[in-house]
């Protein structure tokens, strides 16, 4: 197979594998986009193995972050290898990620897509990450701390909602009321169309972007309506390049946000449908 | 129940300022006092609510009572109100209720805020925190950020288009250029409106308010001491307030801002007026889009035909019904946050009196209202104010 396409990486879907891949290349090596790493092709590898196989547990070596890939899927993760999971993540050093069923031998395919990255950017891009995940880097930008963060990973990963009244409510909101009353779990589609959208400048981009911002030409939001009703912010993802138009069609994959204090803040970007 | 007035106003010039936070508050507060007509001394004040972001100038905790002791406030009951950039039409409405509630008989409200004294990217921290920032920050959004999401929603929704945010632009400079408080005091015509630098697409650096420094002060006084004070009161006649959801996402339209509404609607109802009955407003015009939003949402245009109202020059001084932003609003007097909304009442104060430069009064104004808006629109307040007293 080659150039087959789940949530902007390549893939290769096996009876005992699932191989996601990036499809950018620079000087003959496989390498991430502006704004991807192992954990968010391992999140795209469960995701798409979860559409037609059981996947209850996964183990998580080293370099892909298991708290992440948890809170996007769902999956039980066993970290280092741990040989009572089911399925294991296995992690190339050229921007691909395999989830094996244990014990299946995997075969990797070459793939034929290549998009060369240019080399100044991605020299930028990797930099500024660099930078940016410094411990000692000071962000200048709003500070969502880890605690905050993660009370909100299930909701900001996999859209995890509460049924409402009038509709599904998402993001979901702490309230007072009686037991009986209390919002039951509800997960949103990972679909929606662009209600509205913008382009911040990088000068006008939130300060903690501001080391990657002028290396990216700015930052796209859009506006979303869910296909199953609530509307969401999200940031456009990095590695691909389009321009929103209203009313498209958008999916939402995993993507890193930004990093403070050596921890990156993950969450979903939107990215056109059916490409 | 008593009613309530204003009897002094004043406030700094705003800009980039020299002065820290507590010599831009003396000098508000200063003005203020020497505005009231009568014998008044800061002895007579019972209660001070002072609104602020605390963006810089670097003194978070207890700013009230820092600023008071330099204004002659000493020992008083201070405290500072915070809801982003209505922090001072929120404390303006504390002073109001601390009046009517038969607890104080002459209260000061104010605001301030020191933007120019941070780096650049720590002010862009500061613009974007009053929204909810674990969601909408996340989403890369800044205030420019939010506001351009309403504005390209707005254009897909009704006849409107960025056209019709430079004929905001234009008017506010026009009427700033008038105004020797305001931070850009200079003409600006259509095409160049229309063609500057892209900050958050649709809006350019000419919708956008600059950044401001700056210090606004009134004094508010019980009928029975205002009559000793002054022969010409500025009577608040109606305040209104109300909240939203902070983020866009959670509300159910973006191109109406239903606290708006809400706080229009009470402030005009207590007055006893509708909004033909205003002769000037000072509407928070943080964006171009806002005031377009605004106009519709205090009533003075339909739904959906603020962009109209501002193709057709309605808000122009002394053009249509209403005035707007006879001071040049948010876009041209400037924002320094939480000075803005006793800014406001400061213009409102000097323009039913006729005390604002001749070139820029507005013809017999009887009403005049302050709308002041806290981040995209999660906090509102409405003042109405009359010469008469009802």
């Amino acid at each position: 197979m080659s150039g087959v396409v789940w949530m902007g990486y390549l893939l290769d879907d096996q009876p005992g594998f699932t191989l996601v891949q990036s499809p950018f290349v620079h000087e003959g090596r496989r390498v991430f986009g502006a704004d991807s790493d192992a954990t968010t092709l391992a999140v795209a590898a469960v995701l798409h193995r979860l559409q037609h196989d059981d996947v209850e547990s996964v183990s998580v070596p080293e370099g892909i972050d298991a708290s992440t890939v948890n809170d996007a899927t769902g999956v039980m993760i066993h970290e280092n290898e741990d040989s009572t999971a089911e399925w294991d993540l296995l992690l190339s050093d050229e921007a691909t990620v395999v989830l094996a069923r244990e014990g299946a031998e995997v075969e990797l395919s070459t793939m034929d897509v290549e998009i060369e990255v240019d080399g100044a950017f991605h020299e930028a891009i990797t930099n500024a990450w660099q930078q940016e995940l410094a411990m000692h880097h000071v962000s200048q930008g709003a500070y969502v701390s880890q605690a905050q963060y993660q009370e909100a990973a299930r909701s900001r990963l996999m859209l995890e909602g509460q049924s409402g009244s009038s509709g599904p409510v998402w993001p979901p909101r702490f309230s007072v009321s009686r037991k009986d009353t209390a919002p039951t779990s509800e997960r949103m589609t990972r679909t929606g169309t662009v209600q509205t959208w913008t382009t911040l400048s990088a000068a006008g981009a939130p300060s903690e972007f501001a080391l990657r911002a002028p290396v990216l030409g700015g930052v796209s939001t859009v506006l979303l309506r869910l296909d199953n009703g609530p509307n969401g912010v999200f940031l456009v993802v990095d590695d691909e390049e389009f321009e929103p138009s209203m009313d498209a069609p958008m999916e939402l994959v995993v993507r890193r946000i930004y990093a403070q204090e050596g921890f990156i803040r993950y969450g979903l970007k939107a990215r056109p449908m059916h490409v | 129940m008593v009613d309530v007035a204003v009897v002094g106003a004043g406030q700094t010039k705003y800009g980039n300022h020299a002065l820290g936070l507590k010599g831009m508050w003396a000098e508000a507060a200063q003005r203020a006092f020497e505005s009231v007509d009568g014998d008044f001394s800061p002895s007579a004040i019972d209660e001070a609510f002072i609104g602020s972001l605390a963006f810089g100038g670097a003194q978070l905790g207890n700013t009230a009572a820092l600023l008071t002791e330099h204004s002659a406030m000493d020992g008083i009951p201070v405290r500072r109100v915070e809801n982003a950039c209505a922090s001072s039409g929120f404390a303006f409405r504390d002073a109001w209720m601390a009046i009517k509630s038969g607890q104080a008989d002459v209260v000061v409200a104010g605001g301030i805020e020191k933007m120019n004294d941070l780096t650049a990217e720590r002010r862009r921290y500061w613009l974007g925190v009053s929204g909810d920032t674990e969601w909408e920050r996340l989403a890369g959004l800044t205030f420019p950020g939010t506001y351009a999401l309403m504005a390209r929603r707005y254009f897909h929704e009704f006849e409107a288009s960025h056209d019709d945010l430079v004929h905001v632009s234009v008017k506010n400079h026009h009427h700033g250029s008038m105004n020797p408080l305001a931070h850009i005091q200079k003409e600006v015509d259509f095409e160049k409106a229309a063609g500057g630098f892209m900050v958050a697409d649709p809006l350019t650096l000419y919708d956008c308010c600059p950044t401001s420094d700056g210090a606004s002060c009134v004094v508010l006084a019980a009928d029975h001491v205002a009559k000793q004070l002054t022969d010409t009161p500025v009577w608040v006649r109606g305040s209104g307030a109300a909240s939203d959801y902070l983020a866009l996402h959670d509300r159910p339209s973006i191109t109406q801002l239903k606290a708006t509404q809400q706080a229009a609607s009470r402030a005009y109802g207590m007055a006893g007026l509708t909004a033909r009955d205003i002769d000037l407003a000072e509407v928070h015009d943080c964006f171009t889009i806002a005031e377009v939003l605004a106009t519709e949402d205090l009533g003075f245009a339909g739904r959906g035909e603020g962009g109209l109202f501002a193709r057709e020059g309605r808000g122009r001084l002394n053009q249509g019904d209403v005035t707007v932003n006879a001071s040049g609003g948010l876009k041209s007097k400037g924002h320094p946050l939480g000075a803005t909304g006793t800014g406001q009442v400061v213009e409102v104060f000097k323009q039913l009196r006729h005390q604002v430069e001749a070139a820029r009064q507005v013809n017999d104004v009887e009403h005049a209202l302050t709308h002041n808006v806290g981040g995209s629109g999660a906090t509102c307040a409405v003042h109405v104010f009359g010469r008469e007293r009802a």
